[in-house]
């Protein structure tokens, strides 16, 4: 009976009814958003970094890796310490630099990671095999902007003289695979060769020295005992947990979490407001109606009850089409932010999580029926005699 | 003391991109100076005249110890937002010596007369110069000025987003504000008034409230842009305005909800009063 009267009451007024649960829908649609920017950009990243089983990374003192052309010396004894850790179950080491492809008119300029392939986790061989000796696997745009395939040669230079116009560090490497680079764009150009070619290919000034170290620790243990132990081993590094990474990239991207939160507020207030006023105007339209029944013996709290089942039904119908909605804009709007240079290929900003997209659309459901109940309350209230007089006259 | 781990230091002699709000003459110093910004010297409560240990490596011996002649603000620079690394200037050679960079450096920016000089002073430097390669300030403005526009497009479409959500939300009030008015319109039509009369009349109330509402809306525009730039200048500790309430701004949305208002009131006001009278007072 009472969905029946609830029903009736907002079909009376379809097109009223329609820009109502609309306007709640894009209200929702928004709320939505910005609940998934505000979880995504952690989970992806988290997810991002989590992969390969690889829980702490190792860098110069005070910097974050590549955040600088910092490097650490003494890699081999580095490597040897941190492996005595108890927990740690491998170490890759990581030696990042330029490198340059020549043989066509202009060199073709590159990002190259020099690592140990037994145990790297900053790429996946898509073709071809791992890199052994005087060889590189290449991301899809290096090989693309070199014309290279897999079994070519390149004539590869780590630096550049100005003074003598020359490339230094320079030789033949063979094109062993190709490969997608974990925290790489699709757009970088980027190649991974063995860590001992690149050292060599630098000089004395790369000589056993690394960017990085990448530390995989057993699920067993905490990755933040680790991380202690490897600053207590090695004063001049700074050690980072997944967790530490990931709050260190929520705080550079803490922009979009804040404007998430201020517009999720918005969207909130403004569905409550939209469901609030539409009641309102609902129940003054219909006061007389309300006094008759409360006349015939209809309950105070039934009529509540019809009036906030309008309130829930238009949050609802809201809430349903702005799922919708927000998961289309959702994509759009990641495809745009997905713009940012350099940004990796896994990344994305705005992650559709069940449990939090399903928690925000609740809440907005709760906030309509918050704000049918005081007009309902308001309306059932009224003084029925008095109501029914001045609606008779007026 | 303090020991300073050198990261970020620009190897520029130059320090006029920031501005200096505390500092001592230079005939006072009598070790060499450097100038460190607002957020290092609030974070590690430094002063114009501390004596502090440059270093290009924590815990290093051999650092370099040197006086602060400055304190300066930061600029209201977007590329600095959310960046928590600390700035300080040194004289070029200082810095060279101190972190074994000899006689060389990152780069040179060059002022010209403007116009045609620029053109001819990049080809000059691009033909003559050995292993140089000069660039157009617009060149780089746009190879660096590319998260920005990114940055633009997503504010723009959260503004599209946000444009749709407040003109369904305007269009249902003013329909609901209109609709209020039946007995009114009911009254009106039952003394004769003529159905122009009434929907003039209807929309001339609903356009100004559209206008009152614009104008409440302006206001609160710069009270939120206001507490929107407070917020996130003391989170980012930066100058930079977020949020700027341009005439742009406000022409824009003062227009758009009386568009909204007015076609609303217009829409209920000609349904209101092609219903007939008694149906209108519920008859």
């Amino acid at each position: 009976m009472r969905f029946q009267l609830a029903a009736l009451s907002l079909r009376r007024h379809a097109s009223r009814t329609l820009l109502a649960a609309l306007g709640v829908a894009v209200s929702a649609a928004m709320l939505l958003d910005m609940v998934m920017l505000a979880t995504g950009m952690r989970q992806s990243f988290a997810s991002l970094l989590g992969r390969n089983g690889f829980t702490v990374r190792v860098s110069p003192r005070g910097t974050l890796p590549f955040d600088t052309e910092a490097t650490i010396g003494q890699a081999r004894a580095a490597t040897a310490a941190i492996s005595r850790i108890p927990g740690v179950t491998a170490v890759a080491p990581v030696l990042g630099t330029t490198v340059h492809v020549l043989g066509g008119r202009d060199a073709v300029t590159a990002f190259a990671l020099g690592v140990d392939p037994a145990v790297q986790g900053d790429y996946q061989v898509l073709e071809g095999v791992d890199p052994v000796g005087n060889a590189l696997v290449a991301s899809d745009a290096l090989l693309r902007a070199t014309g290279a395939r897999i079994g070519d040669t390149l004539d590869v230079a780590v630096g550049f003289d100005p003074q003598l116009r020359t490339y230094t560090g320079r030789r033949r490497v063979a094109v062993s695979g190709r490969a997608r680079f974990t925290y790489l764009s699709a757009d970088d150009r980027a190649a991974g060769l063995p860590l001992a070619t690149v050292q060599a290919m630098g000089g004395a000034d790369r000589a056993d020295r690394v960017s990085l170290f990448m530390v995989r620790t057993a699920p067993n243990v905490d990755p933040e005992a680790a991380r202690v132990a490897i600053e207590r081993a090695l004063p001049r590094v700074t050690a980072l947990s997944t967790a530490g990474a990931v709050a260190e990239a929520e705080n550079r991207l803490s922009y979009f979490r804040q404007l998430a939160f201020i517009l999720g507020a918005v969207s909130l207030i403004v569905g409550f407001l939209l469901v609030t006023t539409i009641v309102t105007v609902s129940v003054n339209e219909r006061i007389g109606e309300i006094a008759i029944m409360r006349a015939i013996g209809v309950s105070r709290i039934h009529v509540v009850e019809q009036i906030v089942i309008e309130g829930i039904a238009l949050s609802l119908a809201g809430a349903a089409v702005g799922l919708v909605l927000g998961v289309f804009t959702a994509r759009w709007l990641n495809s745009i932010l997905r713009g940012f240079p350099g940004l990796p290929d896994a990344i994305d900003f705005f992650l559709f999580q069940p449990n939090s997209a399903f928690r925000a659309l609740a809440l907005l459901v709760a906030s309509g029926i918050a704000a049918g109940i005081y007009p309902a309350w308001r309306a059932a209230s009224l003084p029925i005699s008095a109501t029914l007089r001045e609606e008779a006259v007026g | 003391m303090l020991a300073l781990l050198v990261v970020m230091a620009a190897l520029t002699a130059r320090a006029a991109s920031a501005q200096r709000i505390d500092s001592i003459p230079p005939w006072k110093a009598e070790v060499r100076t450097i100038a460190i910004d607002e957020r290092l010297a609030a974070d590690a409560g430094l002063r114009v005249g501390d004596l502090v240990v440059l270093a290009h490596e924590p815990g290093s011996a051999s650092g370099d110890t040197v006086r602060i002649s400055a304190v300066l603000q930061r600029r209201a620079d977007p590329s600095e937002v959310a960046r928590s690394e600390y700035r300080i200037r040194t004289h070029l050679g200082q810095l060279q010596e101190l972190i074994g960079y000899g006689d060389r450096v990152d780069r040179y920016a060059i002022e010209t007369t403007g116009g045609a000089a620029a053109d001819t002073a990049l080809r000059r430097i691009n033909a003559l110069a050995f292993g140089f390669r000069a660039y157009p300030s617009r060149e780089i403005a746009v190879e660096t000025s590319k998260t920005f526009l990114v940055v633009s497009r997503f504010h723009r479409a959260i503004g599209m987003i946000t444009i749709v959500a407040s003109a369904t939300f305007l269009l249902c009030i003013m329909l609901l504000k209109v609709d209020e008015r039946r007995r009114d319109v009911a009254a009106m039509r039952l003394m004769g008034i003529s159905r122009a009369t009434v929907i003039r009349t209807v929309m001339l109330e609903s356009s100004f409230v559209a206008l009152l509402g614009s104008l409440f809306g302006v206001g609160l525009g710069f009270a939120v842009s206001a507490f929107v730039n407070a917020h996130y200048q003391a989170a980012y500790r930066t100058p930079l305005r977020f949020a700027i309430v341009t005439p742009g701004t406000v022409t824009y949305s003062v227009l758009l909800s009386l568009v909204l208002g007015i076609g609303a009131g217009a829409l209920a006001a000609r349904r209101l009063s092609r219903t007939p009278p008694l149906t209108l007072f519920g008859r």
